[in-house]
């Protein structure tokens, strides 16, 4: 900001994790907005980007994905106190469920992460098996609630409120998908070859991970108050 | 993503072949430049079309070769200026400033070998090669079909660009060169800065309604009710409804478009003036401010404009306000730009031409904005022929105008070669007289639409006038995109046999860019790392050899680096130049 003169200087001096390979897909591919990715190839030697960019881009691409959420949540409350005919949607109660497993999934994750800087790489990497599983799960409990609602003859095109119910548990799921194939990818990358470090891709895929974790919460807040 | 293998090649080798160079790159510079070749393929299609339009508002009878057999419907009409519309917003005017200039010197001059990401840069363009692709199939297809393309197509170039969005600012937080300080960075930084972030807000919304708009259509929701309404029309209003609701959409975008073209253009022109004029940016951080400022209201504008358009009838006060107070840091700009104009020996080349035009076209365009951004005037004034003026003249051709200065300014450091100068100005006189008498009259005819209405007018005079005023109209589009030959002439001869440039430095100019050899070498900055160690707009320092000190250039004595650049920095304050 021009009000503040003493920025201090970016350090772009670090050291080369990088070993010059083919480029790794970082963790924490993020559904569209697409918040993840980037294959630096070391070809310049000397020069290799600050590896500060990858929590850099995760906060930006939270903030990205949080905007879209938030248009939809805005077009929800719009459309909620303009209708008259406003028919509810009963959530399943297989959702209650489905979130008890997603904070679930962010509590192991810290407890993996708890065990990678105390370097028991046995007990992390369980505990990540544990998280990644908990997150298919949830997806199959969201796929399951969907399956109840076309059981009770309540579809995606039957009226507003059913419209936004399949809206935001589907386009949290696809966003959510993204976080699993980032679970995914540091579960069986080797890390010796990639440019991001194996402990700096597991704390920004945390960061995506719980930020979808209180994503759901507060879609759920909404489905549950909006009704 | 997925793209590691085609990325792990050395792109820049020169035995490897064709497709590894220019289609498989992730290399910043080939991006950006085959963005600027888009824009430039998508600029004379989107002329092309402009022609076509007015020779069909003139002459409506007339035969042409490839729409005749399209059928001459009022839908291929409404679908030629939606395609005119989409290709010159989207291809031209967001993707030139931003994704090519900035993919090509974002990096550069900021110190930075690649871009934070470059397999996301690499997705991000054949995203919107991608688009480009949809939104031209478009016009070949039914309407109903082609309106779901056109949103898909326009959802997938809001992926893209939220990805560069990311790239971008990630880029400028992050990579920037040691010494390069936020208050050093050159205003072009600033604005394809500010630009990112804008771009992510706006952009994650557009995407969040595409996604609402093409559920309405494909599954048939209720996000849109209007949408609804016409669906349940008997077929003959659906036919009348299709054009408007096509052009309704087209403005829906278009708002948040204006603020996200422009803003970079304010950043380039910026630069240009100040490097053409050998004076620092009057007031520097007030524009920066003021950047922020056309970021924010741009946002908030937007915001409200999407609400009026549907869903709520009191928003056109609030929009208003915020439109009037847009206002505000144009101002400001326009303030900055004629103070470092103020009693500068002013270089009057082809690049500085197009900048001061670009000033003098949104100073004019601004004008008429004012009658649009007040919501009873705009009631009474706006007519589709006014709107249209003051859109083409503000957005259209001023942008154009600050990416042509642009590209005359680069042209050196793209090529390594020269824009031949004479050949640039006898173009630049052409198209400012053009376009001026273009957009000018447009306005007229906007006002005689609306006193044809009121009683007592004698309505066959009227009606004359307008009609030589459109046929004036035309002949000045047919000169004026025909006189845009002489830029490809100029373009494409220059990049084959122009003045070939010998010094690194042609336009003595103090950004990083200007620090090695033109064009580019694969190592832009060689062994060593840049470092910078002053601000960007060191013009007509005293005491120095030439009227310029590079950002890049050491003080003389490192140890006193911190205490000599703020005296250098006072010095250039107090010197009243």
């Amino acid at each position: 900001m021009p009000g503040t003169t003493a920025v201090p200087d970016i350090e772009l001096i670090v050291e080369d994790i990088g070993g010059g390979g083919g480029g790794p897909t970082p963790p924490a591919g993020g559904g569209d907005d697409g918040d993840g990715g980037g294959d630096d190839r070391n070809r310049h030697g000397k020069w290799s980007p600050s590896p500060k960019r990858y929590s850099t881009a995760i906060a930006i691409g939270i903030v990205s994905i949080l905007i879209f959420f938030m248009a939809l949540a805005s077009a929800f409350i719009v459309l909620r106190r303009s209708s008259e005919l406003w028919v509810t949607v009963r959530l399943p109660p297989v959702l209650w469920a489905n979130t008890c497993v997603l904070l679930a999934s962010s509590f192991t994750l810290e407890s993996a992460r708890r065990r990678l800087s105390l370097a028991d790489s046995s007990g992390f990497r369980k505990l990540w098996l544990t998280t990644t599983v908990l997150g298919f799960l949830f997806v199959a409990g969201q796929l399951i609630a969907w399956r109840q609602l076309v059981a009770q003859g309540v579809y995606i095109a039957s009226n507003q409120a059913s419209s936004f119910f399949y809206i935001f548990t589907g386009a949290h799921a696809v966003h959510l998908l993204g976080g699993v194939g980032a679970l995914l990818f540091i579960s069986f990358r080797k890390f010796e070859k990639t440019k991001i470090s194996l402990p700096t891709a597991a704390e920004i895929t945390s960061y995506y991970w719980h930020f979808m974790d209180g994503l759901w919460i507060f879609l759920l807040a909404l489905l549950y108050l909006g009704k | 993503m997925g793209k590691d293998d085609s990325g792990a090649k050395p792109p820049e080798s020169p035995r490897s072949g064709f497709l590894s160079r220019y289609v498989f790159s992730t290399n910043h510079k080939t991006i950006g430049l085959n963005y600027l070749w888009l824009a430039l393929f998508s600029v004379f299609l989107g002329m092309a079309m402009s022609l076509l339009m007015r020779i069909h508002l003139v002459w409506p009878g007339a035969h042409l070769p490839i729409l005749s057999s399209l059928g001459s419907s009022p839908d291929r009409f409404a679908a030629l200026t939606t395609l005119h519309g989409s290709l010159m917003v989207f291809l031209v005017l967001t993707a030139a400033p931003q994704a090519g200039f900035g993919n090509y010197f974002l990096p550069l001059q900021i110190g930075a070998r690649e871009m934070a990401f470059p397999a996301l840069n690499f997705l991000a363009f054949w995203a919107t090669v991608a688009s480009l692709l949809g939104l031209t199939t478009t016009f070949f297809v039914s309407p109903q079909s082609g309106i779901t393309l056109w949103i898909a197509s326009v959802a997938v170039f809001c992926a893209a660009s939220l990805l560069n969005a990311l790239n971008f600012s990630v880029t400028t937080i992050d990579l920037r060169a040691h010494g390069l300080t936020l208050p050093r960075l050159p205003l072009t930084v600033w604005a394809w800065f500010i630009n990112a972030i804008l771009g992510m807000l706006i952009f994650s919304i557009l995407l969040a309604a595409c996604v609402c708009l093409l559920s309405d259509r494909l599954m048939g929701t209720h996000f849109f009710p209007v949408l609804n309404f016409l669906s349940v029309q008997p077929a003959g209003v659906i036919a009348n409804a299709v054009p408007i609701l096509w052009r309704r959409l087209f403005w829906f975008f278009a708002q948040a478009e204006v603020y996200v073209a422009m803003l970079p253009c304010f950043g380039l022109v910026t630069h240009l003036v100040s490097t053409f004029s050998r004076k620092p940016v009057w007031k520097e951080r007030v524009v920066v401010l003021a950047l922020c400022g056309v970021g924010v209201f741009g946002f908030c504008v937007w915001g409200q404009h999407m609400f009026s358009s549907g869903m709520n009838p009191f928003s056109p006060l609030v929009f208003s306000l915020l439109a009037s107070s847009l206002g505000l840091p144009s101002l400001i700009l326009l303030a900055s730009w004629l103070g470092t104009l103020w009693n500068a020996r002013v270089h009057l080349n082809t690049a500085m031409l197009f900048a001061l035009g670009f000033i003098s076209l949104f100073l004019s365009g601004g004008l008429s904005g004012i009658f649009l951004a007040n919501h009873d005037l705009a009631a009474a004034a706006v007519s589709d022929d006014f709107v249209t003026g003051h859109f083409h003249l503000v957005m259209g051709v001023a942008a154009t105008f600050a990416i042509l200065g642009a590209l005359f300014f680069w042209f050196p450091k793209l090529f390594g070669r020269r824009l031949n100068e004479s050949l640039g100005k006898i173009h630049f006189w052409i198209t400012f007289a053009g376009v001026y008498c273009v957009f000018m009259p447009m306005h007229w005819l906007g006002l005689i639409a609306h006193s044809r209405v009121s009683p007592g007018t004698p309505l066959a005079s009227v009606a004359a006038a307008a009609s030589s005023i459109r046929a004036f109209i035309t002949v000045a589009i047919v000169l004026t995109v025909f006189a845009q030959g002489l830029f490809l002439i100029n373009f494409l001869w220059s990049l084959f046999r122009g003045d070939k440039v010998l010094d690194r430095n042609p336009w003595r100019s103090t950004t990083l860019e200007w620090s090695f050899t033109s064009p580019p070498p694969a190592d832009d900055f060689g062994a060593n790392d840049p470092v910078v160690y002053r601000g960007a707009y060191e013009f007509g320092v005293p005491d120095a050899a030439e009227d310029f000190v590079p950002q890049h250039l050491a003080p003389a004595c490192p140890e006193q680096s911190e205490r000599s650049r703020t005296e250098i920095r006072g010095e250039i304050r107090k010197e009243p130049i």
